[in-house]
Parts: C-alpha cells; structure tokens; sequence
C-alpha cells in the first residue's frame, strides 16, 4: 500500500512537471490551462462491459469541453466496497461519483472536509448556476454543498406488467393493489405464456427487494421513503410503520402463492434482466424507463418475442391517496465530488467545473445520450431521435448516460417503444413524489450506524417474506435495533428536524 | 505451503555447517561469505515477505484506535482494547465462533481425509494411462475460481428452474431450497470444497508414496499380505509424516476459511449459520466502513490461529513426528 502511494505519487509529480514544461511553452493565459493533464474521473459503469479507452464518446466530450479527461470505471454492483476503499486509502481521481447517498463512510468522507466545498462557485458558470434550488438543498449536508449534486428525475419507479400476458388471459391493466395480487397469482398459475408449462411467476424480483423493489411497493401502502414523520412529529424509519409491516404481510402472500420468484434473495440485477427476458415472470416493479430495455434484451435472444408491457404509475391501494416513492433522492442522485488531495488549488478546482458545466451542454448531453449522429443515432425532422445501431451504443454510449452531471437537460422524442411513454409518466409522477424528510438532516449515529441496523432490518425481512420467521420475530429484531443506535437516530433526526422546521 | 518449503530449503545449510570443523569467533561472518549465493538467491524471497507480509502488519495498530482515513494512522485517536471489548460481549460473537468452528471441524473430518482415500486409491490403479487422465481430471476443479464454482452450483441447485430440483420434481419430490435453506448450507460448503480441492490435494500424497521402496511390498508379498495388509502396513506409515505436516498447516488454517467461498454461498437467509469471522470482518470493516473494529477482530482471528499452529506442532513432537518447525 505505501509503496503503492509513492509510486503514484511519483508519478503525479512526474505529469506535473510536464505540465509545467508545457504551461512555459505555450506561454500563459487560458490556453495553457486545457494543456495539463488530463482530469481523471472515477465513475460508476452500469453496463457488463467498460466502453474503449479514448473511443469515440470519450474523444468528442473531450473535444466540446476542451479538456482531456479518463474514466476510472467502478462497477456499479461493487461501488459501494470499492468507493469505501477508495475512500479509505486516500487513492481518489479529480472527479469521484458518489451515488450511494446514505453510506455511512460517504458521509464522513464528506462531513470532515475531505472535498471542495462548490456551494459558492457554482454562480459563475452558465449550467450549474441553473440548478433547481431544491436539489442544491437535498443535497447539503450540514449546510455545505459538498459536490455538484447529479441531477435526476425526481421518481422514476412504476410496475411494469406484461401486456401480452394479460391480453392472452383476458385480465385487465391492474391499477390497484388488489388487482395487482390477481395478476400476480394469475401469471404464476395459469399459463400467461400459453407454453403448456408451469414455468412463469408474477413479480420477478432481485436480493436488493427491501431496498428497490419491494420498498417502492410500499410507498403505495402509504409508508415514506426511507424515514417519515409522524404525527407527533418523530422522524421514524419506514420499516418501522404499520403501512410497511401492512405491504409485508402483502407481499409474503402473494410470495406463499407462488406470485414472487422464491429464491428472489439469491438473484443478482443481471439474473433478474435475464428472467424477465426469458419470460419466467411478468411483474417487475422498477424504473418505468427499463421497459425498453427489457424488450432490447428479450429481442436479441428473440427477434419475435411477443413481448408487450404495460406501464403503470399510478398504482394504489383502496385508502391511500395516489403517492410515488421518490428513487433518487428527490432528484438527487448524489454527488460529483472533488477531493483535496486530488484537486489541490482553486485554480484547479475551476478548471474541473468548467470541465463539468461544459458536460451539461446540449451537446455534450446528446453524446452522452444518443451518442455521435450518423454513427449510433438518427434524428429526423421532428426531432425524433433513432437508435440505429443498438450494439455500439449500448457499448460505447451507454456507459456515459449514468456519468451525466445533469439528466434532464433535453427530452429526446424517441422511436425506440416505450421511451416517449415513460418518460411521460415519469414527469406525471413528479406531482406526487414523496420525499425523505431527513435527507438532508444530519445525525452522528446515523452516519455511523445505518449500514449495519439497515442490513439486519434487510435480513429480517427476507426472512419474513420468504417465510422463515412471522411477524413477531421481524419485530423482535426492530426491537433489539433500538438500542443499537435507531433510537438515537430517531431521537437525532427529531430534534433536527424540530429545529429546520420550527 | 510457503513456510515449509523454506523450512526445507534452510535445512541443508544447518546439516553442512554443523559438519564444519569448529572455527575462531569470525566464523559467522565467514559462514555468510561462504554460502553468499545461496544467500543471495534467498533475498528475493525475503524481500517479498518484508515488503508484503512484514511491512503491511504495521497497519494492524488501527485495531487499537478510532480509526479514520482522513486523519491516517498518525491521526487518529486511540482508544486501547474498545474494539475487542465490543467485539467479545456482543451476541455476534457466539455466533461466528459457532459457525467457523463447526465449518472447520467439519472440514476437518469431511475435507482432509479424502485427498489421502483419493490418493491411495490411485496408487493401487495399474493401468498408468488410466491413472494420469484421472489424476488430470480431478485436478481441474481446482483451476476454477469460487465465483465459477458458486455460479456452476447455483445454476445447478436454485428452485427456480435448477437442473437438480427439475429431477426431483419429475420423479414427484417435492423442491429442495439447497441455496437457501440454512441447513443444507454447511453440507453445501463442505461439499464444494471438497469437489474443488480434493484432486489438488492428492498431489503431495501421491509424490510421498513414489517414495516408498518397492522391496518393502515385494517383501509383503512373499509373506503374503494382501493388497489392504499392504497400504495398511506399508504405504500409510510411510506417507504418516506428510499426513501429519499436512494436518499442522490444516490446523493453523481452522479459523482462516477465507472469505471468497463463503461470501458466494451465503445470502441473508442462510447468514444465522453462515456469518464467519472472515465474512463479518468483510461487512463491517469495507460495507459498513468500522474499519479499526474489523481490524481488531481480524487479529482476534491471527492469533488463535497463531496459538493453534504451535500447539498442534508441539503435540506432533510429544509423538516423535516431526512438525513443520
């Protein structure tokens, strides 16, 4: 590890000093500064493969934005191990993405000053002066802005539900709870795919259930995201309340009718794309936009899959008023961060948010949406865009649109089904978001103790679902969390929160 | 392994320097002088566990503090045996000592006797081309990472759509939640390990019994042992060291199953029998970011397992083997 750090601290010294050979040569002024080396970027890669070195997306943002940049890819499946190591070794790039909001090492690599405090810059560039004003605040914490803040959509989850399989056995579009546990007992019992087999479910659902999957399913029982406050006005963990222990109960049923896939707790995110795509259950509750995604993948292994969704969102239950459970931290999807060690001076700092104010450009937008025009996009008169070449886009322009500063600069119409349909119900559901009320509070014993009572919480509810332990056991272990740091947490936040709001 | 092959390879230099005659006080650095290319061959290798094994341990007296990356290791605060205390009293604690000694024992009894049975038996085997393409075939698993084991035997046990319960199934059982079922995951990690690692293992087996000498069974043979009285009197006590040897490095391994297999194979419904030492250090140290408190636990584990090797070395004197040191 030492020998490690000196040899890339020699090695930092040794492309500084070559900068500044380079800085004498070409004399001074602005010019100059797009000479030094290039700004390395730490980033999370959502697709199995890692685009080429210096490829075409890669040379065009470097060409908009006028500064040399290289992507150090951190699988998004393992960012949380490799961002805390990173994080615990010092060894950062100029640029670090930090996605993963409640990490309890995130917030005290943040929290002691270890990155560049923005807040105050950000007025003098053209796009991240622009920043909604909300999502500068969720993403405070303790008041400073310790990153430029990912801007996202601001819930992008719905359920999916197979059309075709609904139209082959006469059911309609499920709208509420109740239909929807039809639906699901349906698709695991009577054949939706009309194959003679009994080989499909209703919900195909991943290990992460209590924390994506499953959680949004909640919210349509009314319990909030993540935390709630009461009506005594407690700042209280969702899987606390009734509501939630309500959509338990719910769901286990529907798992003991064979609705749910049954190892759901051994499925990886790739697994899971794979089940939906081989037809093994027609119900994923997800973001609305990977409908097309599924399709894409179903149709590469079938040019003619039936294959048909129906996207919901507005699913609810009887009592409970239309509510969507916000999947990216009201809009916040984290935080483009830059630490001192890396970035050392203002100068240095300027130079990189110009570099990331220029990615919020159109153009630099479009490339790392679409991709370069004629090559992987068409776009026609009435500005519907075209993918034309699914392979290379999904090679080398998809790895960027999850690195995009911003999400929501442009809407692209899009020929690709389902991309125009959800997109559109995503921005309906921005009317009936909910949002953590103590995201940007702050609490000591949350920051050091969540990742540990949230995995035990986790365990327990895959337990109850999957039918190992009842009720009383998953309360049992809320129980025991109390002194372990959830009341304090619960104590912290309320206190905090009586204060922010009188 | 390491260790004994250096053991090996320092003993010859012993056995030539007691032969020398007695020599005047300067002997030791002419001794040095004498043998300077053995020794110069050797420094790579002590360069190599200076640099990586020696050098890193210094990291552990974060086990002692509050240890915070961005205050280092000359920063932050210490806080004396807190850790250990925590780590002693909590419930957890029961638990992975439970389910680590219970693995390793069964380990132990399931996993170390098989390369010596798989072993012996090839030795029996006549036809040599048979021996070998056997031999080969066994050794492949052990090429394979955990993670291609793991997928092979999810892709194989999972409830939904796994070859194995697709047979039980067709012949009317009803699904067994192999991967699932806290009970199957014990016989499930001993088995894998056993699968991956038995045909290695019989390697150093099979090379201590070519060293048997074959007038030895020509002799048993005329005074007519079988081919069982011959392993049995024969070819086990010759091969006893190796076994012992083998056992000692298996002892000072109990605690030290390693994390990769068991992390593949353990999900939070098999945790309760599944959480080892080297699995909790994992989620608590680089999940949950407790850093110094992973530290103290990780050398709670070095020293037992410290303490393990030179007891088992000790008794494997007391019986006249002779022991790894």
């Amino acid at each position: 590890m030492r020998r490690g750090m000196f040899v890339k601290g020699a090695a930092t010294a040794a492309v500084a000093a070559l900068a500044l050979t380079a800085c004498g040569n070409s004399g001074s002024g602005e010019e100059a500064e797009a000479d030094t080396g290039p700004v390395t970027w730490m980033a999370m890669l959502h697709t199995p493969t890692t685009p080429e070195k210096d490829g075409v997306i890669e040379t065009a943002l470097e060409e908009h934005t006028g500064q040399k940049f290289d992507m150090q890819w951190v699988p998004d499946a393992s960012k949380e191990e490799k961002i805390n190591s990173a994080l615990a070794s010092g060894s950062l790039a100029d640029i670090v993405s930090l996605t993963v909001t409640d990490s309890t090492q995130v917030r005290q690599a943040l929290g002691s000053g270890q990155f560049w405090d923005v807040e105050k810059y950000l007025a003098d560039y053209p796009n991240l002066s622009k920043i909604d004003p909300d999502t500068v605040e969720a993403a405070k914490l303790d008041g400073k802005l310790y990153g430029v803040p990912f801007q996202k959509i601001k819930a992008r989850y719905g359920v999916l539900v197979r059309q075709d399989w609904l139209d082959n056995l006469g059911l309609e579009t499920p709208h509420t709870i109740e239909d929807l546990t039809k639906v699901a007992e349906a698709f695991a019992t009577k054949d939706p795919d009309g194959n003679g087999k009994d080989d499909t479910t209703g919900f195909i659902d991943r290990e992460e259930s209590f924390l994506v999957g499953f959680r949004s399913l909640t919210g349509y029982f009314g319990a909030g995201d993540k935390f709630e406050v009461t009506d005594d006005g407690q700042v209280v963990p969702a899987f606390t309340t009734d509501a939630f222990k309500q959509a338990m109960e719910w769901y286990r049923g529907v798992y003991e009718k064979g609705g749910v896939n049954q190892e759901f707790v051994t499925v990886q995110k790739q697994n899971q794309q794979d089940a939906i795509a081989q037809g093994k259950g027609g119900i994923v509750v997800t973001g609305l936009f990977e409908a097309k995604n599924y399709l894409a993948l179903a149709e590469s292994a079938d040019p003619k899959t039936p294959m048909k969704w129906a996207l919901v969102n507005d699913m609810r239950t009887a009592d409970v008023e239309h509510r969507i459970l916000t999947d990216t931290g009201g809009g916040m999807g984290g935080w483009l961060a830059f630490p001192k060690t890396e970035v050392k001076s203002e100068a240095e700092l300027e130079k990189i948010l110009t570099f990331v104010d220029k990615l919020m450009d159109e153009e630099a937008f479009a490339l790392m949406t679409n991709g370069v025009e004629g090559t992987h996009y068409e776009i026609d008169g009435d500005g519907v865009v075209t993918i034309t070449d699914q392979t290379s886009w999904e090679q080398e322009v998809q790895p960027f649109s999850s690195s995009r500063p911003s999400e929501k600069v442009v809407t692209y119409k899009s020929s690709t089904p389902y991309v125009d349909e959800a997109n559109e119900l995503m921005k309906e559901n921005e009317e009936f978001v909910v949002i953590n009320p103590a995201q940007s509070l702050s609490s000591d014993t949350f920051d050091r103790q969540w990742s540990t009572i949230e995995q035990q919480v986790n365990d327990a509810y895959n337990q109850y679902i999957t039918g190992q332990i009842e009720m009383a056991d998953y309360e049992a272990v809320i129980e025991g969390l109390r002194g372990q740091g959830l009341d304090a947490i619960i104590e912290e936040y309320t206190a905090a929160y009586a204060k922010v709001n009188g | 392994m390491s260790a004994v092959i250096a053991a090996k390879t320092a003993a010859p230099e012993t056995a030539t320097s007691k032969v020398a005659p007695p020599r005047p006080p300067r002997k030791r650095a002419s001794a040095l002088w004498k043998h300077k290319a053995l020794y110069l061959m050797a420094v790579p290798g002590i360069l190599y566990f200076l640099v990586f094994k020696y050098a890193p341990m210094g990291g552990l007296v974060i086990a002692f503090q509050d240890y915070m990356p961005f205050l280092g290791i000359g920063g932050s605060p210490w806080v004396g045996f807190d850790h250990f205390v925590r780590f002693f009293t909590e419930d957890t604690f029961v638990v992975l000592l439970r389910n680590t000694v219970v693995i390793s024992l069964l380990l132990l009894v399931f996993s170390f006797p098989v390369p010596i049975i798989l072993a012996l038996l090839l030795n029996e085997v006549r036809t040599k081309v048979f021996q070998r393409s056997v031999q080969t075939v066994i050794y492949l698993p052990h090429f394979m990472s955990w993670v291609i084991v793991a997928s092979i035997f999810y892709v194989l046990l999972s409830t939904d759509g796994g070859a194995v319960n697709n047979l039980i199934v067709e012949w009317g059982g009803e699904p067994i939640p192999f991967l699932t079922d806290p009970d199957w995951l014990r016989p499930l990690y001993v088995g894998q390990e056993i699968w991956k690692g038995a045909g290695w293992g019989t390697i150093v087996y099979l090379a201590a019994m070519t060293a048997v000498d074959t007038q030895l069974y020509e002799a048993a043979e005329l005074d007519g042992a079988n081919r069982l009285r011959q392993t049995w009197h024969i070819t086990l006590p010759a091969i006893r060291p190796t076994i012992i040897v083998m056992f000692i490095l298996a002892i000072g391994d109990f605690l030290e199953l390693g994390f990769e297999h068991m992390f593949l194979v353990m999900n939070s419904l098999n945790r309760s029998v599944g959480d080892i030492f080297d699995t909790y250090v994992y989620t608590t140290g680089i999940e949950n970011g407790q850093l110094s408190y992973a530290a103290a636990v990780g050398l709670f584990k070095g020293l037992v397992g410290l303490i393990l090797v030179i007891m088992a070395n000790r008794l494997a004197k007391r019986f006249g083997e002779e022991g790894v040191y």
